[in-house]
């Protein structure tokens, strides 16, 4: 090495340097990560624009005998006599809303065929309908929870007066 | 082996450290800024107010994080239960608990104004879509401003008079309204001084003066203060009208009725809440016929 | 394992960090991105004083607006309904959404003064003659398409700000002659402001704009590697030229065959010694790198402690009192506003003289000057030469009368334009309660 090439090697890269070339790096390194990582939690949404898994239906009185169609909220409200449940609209092969034909649920997407009570004639179906928790609101309309699944073989009667 | 000049190392080495520390320091503050909104610590407040009076169930049922109600049906959302956490929970929280964690007072009308199809700021007003508290209590860049006790003291008003007003927006075509004090006054003064003789309101009255269908819309920016002597909003123009108009007003051929100020008050609550506001048909309540007037005792 | 890891470590980073000048010029062929530059820089071009680095301060700005803005697209709803909805959630319920929308607005208005005072270097430093006449050009394209840009951009939040900012642009638009009306129609969709405006700024801003500014760029920064690198070239071949370096009496060729002496054209090549020049990996690079750093640090910074104007939803039935256009055409609104003329029954509208007429002229004669410019090349690539003075001392007067023009619009307009000054009272605007 001549001696106008040592002229510009810094003389000063010493232990400290290179300590603290790191350092910046990895902040650089480090500061994009957490901005990727902000962006990406961007992407999770804090509120939804979507409508209430629990809702009101129509006052019980107002129901005929047999399978309702609610397409709003995609369910059937059935009715025996003053016992009600409500059934899931939604195939449970990929979320078409089956049809209520006579004495079963058919699926138009796939085929798939379905019993009164939601379970699985044939198709592609992997599971029976689901039956939705029934209540009475206070102010005494039918008021369905989607989120929370009831055994097959629930009634909901209300209390007198009220059907 | 020759080494590239470094020269140019020398000089920006330091900058370089310095601006990457800055950069990691600044992203990192943004993050912890992120981390620890304003809401936070009511939250953990209505947490533990939650677990006292309600129990640990309900209190560990609680999720943090922004909360909204939102009404499609009539464009709004509010974030105000953010932090008005308790709005809802009177059966279990005491009304004594301080705000924002008070819960809402279970009014006559509660049940049929219910919170998921009103929210607050139908009746409130202030900016549904804020959570820090300046911004959502009206401030500035937001003109519909939150109907605070403040507010209405400047008025010589209650807040419950101030939300009238609000009320006003759907139930104009009641005749009376239970509850509705200052509107009901307003209603009948206007019924009795035959404010149709002049004026046309939703398409019926006279030409002589301006039409006041929509009265609340009106750009204060329009109005002439010259001879207000409050403070210059649309509210003391309009009151300070009805009670001396040729004060307010030297040209007008309105004549001086000789209101008495809680008059004034509540006939300017009503002509505010003349607005544009469009609720669906469900939100409009049936008309409330006018109670028959009790028998005439015999002679 | 671990050896081979590093192995291919270095295989992908050398070129980053040369071991040797060879090197180096050969990252600068092997690596797409090092591509971009020169194998050398000379150290006049990597002087902070010279270029003062707004370019690259510019460029980083639209890198820091490209990533911001593609983000933002991921939330905003072009739709007069939902739009302002969906900035409200921006500010207040997307996380980081406040400060990604503010970088984005002050790295945007940051971009609108970098690129003007960029390009005011260049002619401060006269830094656009002979061959860089061209670049000069695509420079006041880039400018201009910075500021629709930005204008573009103003209306999207759909609130009482944009919409009457707008409202005062595209009407100052529409003074132009001839095709003023048709431009605004097309540019509204319509007459008013509406759906249809809304969607077309979008696309324009989001989309082409941004398209047509990046192949801008691009050409720009090629245009600048083929005049040679930065003005500042120019100015150490003019020392060379003055003080030649003793030469070994030789023979040089000339159009008439062999002549003694040397000439300027065999100069040319020789003129730039290896002591003026450092590789540019890593020297520029990393000077890039760290002017990107200030820059993004600078609008991060901003971003954290400022908010972006937001003001209340686009109202067509109530103009905001005063109404002002974005501040980098406050000074065209302040020239439309006092420009109208009479000339006996004739009515000039300052719309036309102050918004189309002498902004025109402006920016025809920045277009062209280049070539209207006779000063003597050798004052090429340096601050303030003696033989540039009036054009610079025209060009400075020109600058401080925007700038002043835009701090009386900004600062001291009040309600009803009339001029408040600091101190002086200003009317409260009244409101409903």
């Amino acid at each position: 090495m001549s001696a106008a090439d040592k002229k510009n090697v810094p003389p000063t890269d010493t232990e400290r340097r290179r300590v603290l070339r790191l350092l910046g790096k990895g902040s650089v390194v480090a500061a994009f990560a957490a901005q990727i990582g902000a962006a990406a939690r961007a992407f999770f949404p804090n509120v939804l624009y979507e409508p209430p898994t629990k809702f009101k239906l129509k006052r019980p009185e107002e129901y005929p005998p047999g399978f309702t169609f609610d397409a709003a909220h995609r369910l059937f409200v059935v009715r025996e006599e003053d016992a009600f449940h409500v059934i899931s609209a939604v195939c449970t092969h990929l979320g078409c809303t089956v049809q209520w034909r006579e004495n079963e649920f058919d699926c138009p997407c796939h085929g798939s065929r379905f019993r009164p009570n939601g379970s699985v004639i044939s198709g592609p179906a992997p599971r029976p309908l689901s039956w939705f928790d029934t209540r009475l609101s206070p102010d005494g309309f039918l008021e369905v929870d989607s989120a929370v699944d009831v055994a097959p073989g629930f009634r909901f009667v209300p209390p007198k007066g009220q059907a | 082996m020759e080494r590239p000049d470094q020269s140019y190392e020398g000089r920006d080495f330091g900058w370089l450290v310095a601006m990457s520390f800055i950069f990691l320091a600044l992203v990192a503050f943004a993050l912890w800024r992120e981390f620890h909104p304003g809401w936070a610590p009511v939250q953990a407040r209505f947490r533990a107010a939650m677990e006292k009076y309600g129990g640990t169930d309900r209190a560990r049922a609680f999720t943090p994080g922004i909360k909204q109600i939102w009404v499609p049906k009539i464009h709004m959302v509010d974030r105000c239960i953010t932090c008005h956490l308790g709005y809802e929970w009177g059966s279990i929280l005491p009304a004594t608990l301080p705000e924002p964690l008070t819960p809402h007072p279970n009014l006559p009308y509660m049940d049929k104004h219910p919170f998921q199809n009103f929210g607050c700021t139908t009746c409130h007003g202030g900016q549904g879509w804020a959570t820090t508290a300046s911004a959502a209590h009206g401030g500035k860049d937001w003109n519909d401003p939150m109907l605070s006790a403040g507010i209405a003291r400047r008025y010589d008003l209650r807040e419950a008079d101030l939300i009238q007003m609000r009320c006003n927006f759907c139930h104009r075509h009641d005749v009376t309204t239970p509850g509705m004090d200052q509107i009901n006054l307003a209603k009948k003064l206007y019924k009795e001084n035959k404010c149709r003789l002049c004026h046309a309101v939703e398409g019926h009255g006279g030409t002589k003066a301006p039409e006041l269908t929509y009265f609340g819309d009106k750009d204060p920016e329009l109005v002439d203060f010259t001879h207000v002597t409050g403070a210059h909003t649309l509210f003391n123009w309009t009151y300070e009208h009805l009670m001396a108009p040729d004060k307010i007003s030297p040209k007008t051929t309105m004549p001086t009725f000789g209101f008495k100020p809680e008059e004034a008050r509540a006939l300017t609550l009503m002509l505010l809440s003349w607005r544009r506001e469009v609720y669906p048909p469900e939100y409009i309540p049936p008309p409330i016929e006018e109670a028959p007037p009790a028998a005439a005792p015999p002679h | 394992m671990g050896e081979q890891l590093a192995k291919l470590w270095r295989k992908i980073s050398w070129s980053w960090s040369p071991g040797s000048e060879r090197e180096s010029s050969e990252a600068i062929v092997r690596n797409l991105w090092l591509h971009w530059f020169p194998a050398k820089i000379t150290r006049a071009a990597m002087s902070w004083n010279y270029s003062l680095w707004l370019g690259t301060a510019a460029a980083s700005l639209f890198f820091i607006l490209t990533v911001t803005g593609v983000m933002l697209m991921f939330f905003y709803v072009p739709s007069t309904e939902r739009a302002y909805g969906s900035i409200k959630d921006l500010q207040y319920a997307v996380s980081f959404g406040r400060v990604l929308r503010n970088q984005h607005r002050w790295a945007a208005e940051g971009m609108v003064a970098v690129v003007f005072l960029h390009m005011a270097r260049v002619f401060f430093t006269g830094a656009y003659r002979g061959t860089r006449a061209a670049n000069w050009l695509v420079g006041v394209g880039l400018l201009l398409a910075t500021l629709l840009l930005s204008f573009t951009g103003y209306l999207l939040p759909w609130d009482q700000l944009a919409f009457w900012a707008v409202t005062v642009g595209t009407n100052i638009a529409r003074e132009a002659p001839v095709v003023g009306g048709t431009m605004r129609f097309l540019l509204l969709g319509g007459t008013q402001i509406d759906q249809q405006t809304l969607l077309r700024f979008y696309v324009l801003h989001v989309f082409f704009l941004p398209a047509v500014l990046w192949v801008m760029f691009a050409y720009h920064m090629w245009r600048v590697r083929k005049d040679g690198g930065l003005g500042a070239v120019e100015a150490i071949k003019a020392d060379r030229r003055m003080a030649p370096k003793p030469m070994p009496a030789t023979k040089s060729y000339s159009l008439f065959g062999l002549t003694p002496g040397t000439s300027v054209q065999v100069m040319s090549s020789t003129e730039l010694e290896a002591e003026d020049q450092v590789v540019s990996s890593p020297n520029l690079t990393r000077r890039i790198v760290l002017v990107f750093l200030i820059v993004f640090n600078a609008t991060l910074l901003a971003s954290i402690f400022f908010n972006a104007p937001l003001e209340e939803a686009a109202n067509p039935a109530v103009t905001p009192n005063p109404a002002k256009a974005p501040w980098y055409f406050v000074w065209l609104q302040e020239l439309v506003a006092s420009t109208t003329v009479h000339i006996g029954p004739l009515t000039i509208s300052g719309g036309f003289l102050g918004g189309i007429l002498l902004p025109g002229v402006l920016l025809v004669l920045l277009a062209v000057w280049p070539w209207l410019d006779r000063s003597p090349l050798s004052a090429e690539g340096r601050w303030f030469p003696s033989s540039r003075k009036t054009q610079n001392r025209v060009f400075v007067v020109a600058m401080i009368a925007i700038v002043l023009l835009i701090v009386v619009g900004v600062f001291l307009r009040g309600p009803n334009w009339r001029i408040y000054w600091p101190g002086m009272p200003r009317p409260q605007a009244p409101t409903v309660l």
